[in-house]
């Protein structure tokens, strides 16, 4: 079973609305839309482990709060500047939502 | 708040004396000054005598008959005090003591003289440096809040909190201001660590219990007690470890090749302290702050004989 992460992010939430258009207009049910989410997040979890290789570095003024539950990291940081590789962005609020990134490696080569 | 019988050498911090505030990190000489000073000026201002509290020493027991019809039972502290008049100097906000023996209530008490009315004022060896102070960097104490917690619940709402329970069955939370760490039980019971004052670690209690209380727990605060108190300071000069472990082996464990530091665990007060070699000493195993600065008082002289020369 992979995270379902990714589904709160741009991509995840396009592909929410689609679907559920798609439901309203009566061409897919929800079990199919159900079934195209796991396979998205499936699709993601891998494509991110393997094919993506682009490395970003933030450093933060304060770490405002951090919390730790269900092994799944939640950081809220102020004034954070991200940068790579001479590239730099600067933001104000920042929160990380991070998950164990251990089991990911098993996902790809399982077979289902 | 139970009566504290007179104990000679301790003081008590964990009733939040008033006068362990910032000062209280200086010297216990002056510190047993600041009290002969305040003693005589708050003796003045009382004029009708009080009864005297429960907890009397013996030294109060003149007082016994003098109780007064219209006088306030003030349930305070009393503190063994050599002469008559008795001043609890540290609780003068709280209750005003009673000046006994006085029929005149402002009876001065310049009688105090040199020999300290406090007995938390230890009687310091000739050989000490009155200007080397024990300074405390870390105190450990736990407290009861007495309901059952959902850790879940707990760290998914608070902030600063960790929650592992495959690792460790508590929930483990930080603030920022006294910066300190607590671990958080299911049973309702909580240790707070990293405080670097008694009364900082009971307030840093105080608002981890708030937070829990605003989570919508029937929180309470019972049993504050202060379990650990570490200190540390530095004698500035070198020190032979090996001749300190020849003479005292009993109290002493030296193992370079373990750890650089000789553990010497004194048997009155009970206090184990790590000695280095460049003169610093770590003394910890303190319930109340006056045993470590007790234990420097002994170990100082005896640290001063082996110094390096």
């Amino acid at each position: 079973m992979s995270y379902q992460l990714y589904r709160n992010t741009t991509l995840g939430h396009t592909l929410q609305e689609s679907l559920d258009e798609l439901i309203q207009y009566g061409q897919i049910t929800p079990q199919l839309a159900s079934r195209v989410l796991l396979l998205f997040d499936k699709s993601i979890n891998m494509t991110l482990a393997t094919r993506v290789r682009s490395r970003l570095t933030f450093k933060a003024g304060k770490l405002n709060t951090y919390r730790f539950c269900d092994n799944v990291w939640t950081f809220m940081l102020n004034d954070v500047e991200f940068r790579e590789v001479q590239e730099i962005t600067k933001i104000d609020k920042v929160k990380i939502v991070a998950c164990d990134g251990k089991n990911v490696g098993d996902e790809g080569s399982s077979k289902k | 708040m139970d009566q504290m019988l007179p104990s000679p050498g301790f003081s008590i911090p964990s009733i939040g004396t008033p006068l362990h505030q910032p000062e209280e990190d200086q010297m216990i000489l002056p510190n047993a000054l600041q009290q002969q000073q305040q003693q005589p000026t708050t003796s003045q201002s009382q004029v009708p005598p009080l009864a005297p509290m429960g907890g009397l020493t013996p030294t109060l027991g003149l007082g016994m008959g003098m109780s007064m019809p219209h006088t306030k039972y003030v349930p305070g502290f009393a503190l063994p005090i050599t002469s008559i008049q008795s001043q609890t100097p540290q609780h003068t906000m709280m209750s005003p003591m009673v000046n006994l023996g006085g029929s005149s209530g402002a009876a001065a008490t310049p009688s105090m003289g040199p020999a300290t009315p406090s007995p938390l004022t230890p009687m310091t060896p000739h050989s000490a440096d009155p200007n080397i102070v024990p300074q405390l960097q870390n105190i450990v104490s736990t407290v009861n809040l007495s309901c059952k917690l959902d850790l879940k619940k707990i760290a998914l709402h608070a902030r600063n909190a960790e929650y592992n329970p495959k690792r460790f069955a508590a929930v483990i939370m930080r603030i920022r201001e006294p910066r300190t760490t607590a671990l958080i039980f299911s049973s309702g019971k909580m240790v707070c660590t990293g405080a670097k004052s008694e009364d900082d670690s009971r307030l840093a209690a105080r608002k981890y219990a708030r937070i829990i209380q605003k989570l919508g727990f029937p929180a309470k605060f019972l049993d504050f007690k202060i379990q650990n108190m570490v200190g540390s300071c530095d004698v500035k000069f070198p020190i032979r470890l090996e001749g300190l472990v020849l003479t005292h082996s009993s109290f002493s464990s030296y193992e370079p090749e373990l750890f650089p530091g000789l553990i010497y665990r004194m048997v009155k007060p009970r206090i184990v302290l790590l000695i280095f070699v460049s003169g610093k000493v770590v003394l910890t195993g303190a319930k109340i702050r006056q045993e470590i600065y007790e234990a420097f008082d002994n170990i100082y002289p005896i640290l001063k004989s082996f110094k390096k020369q």
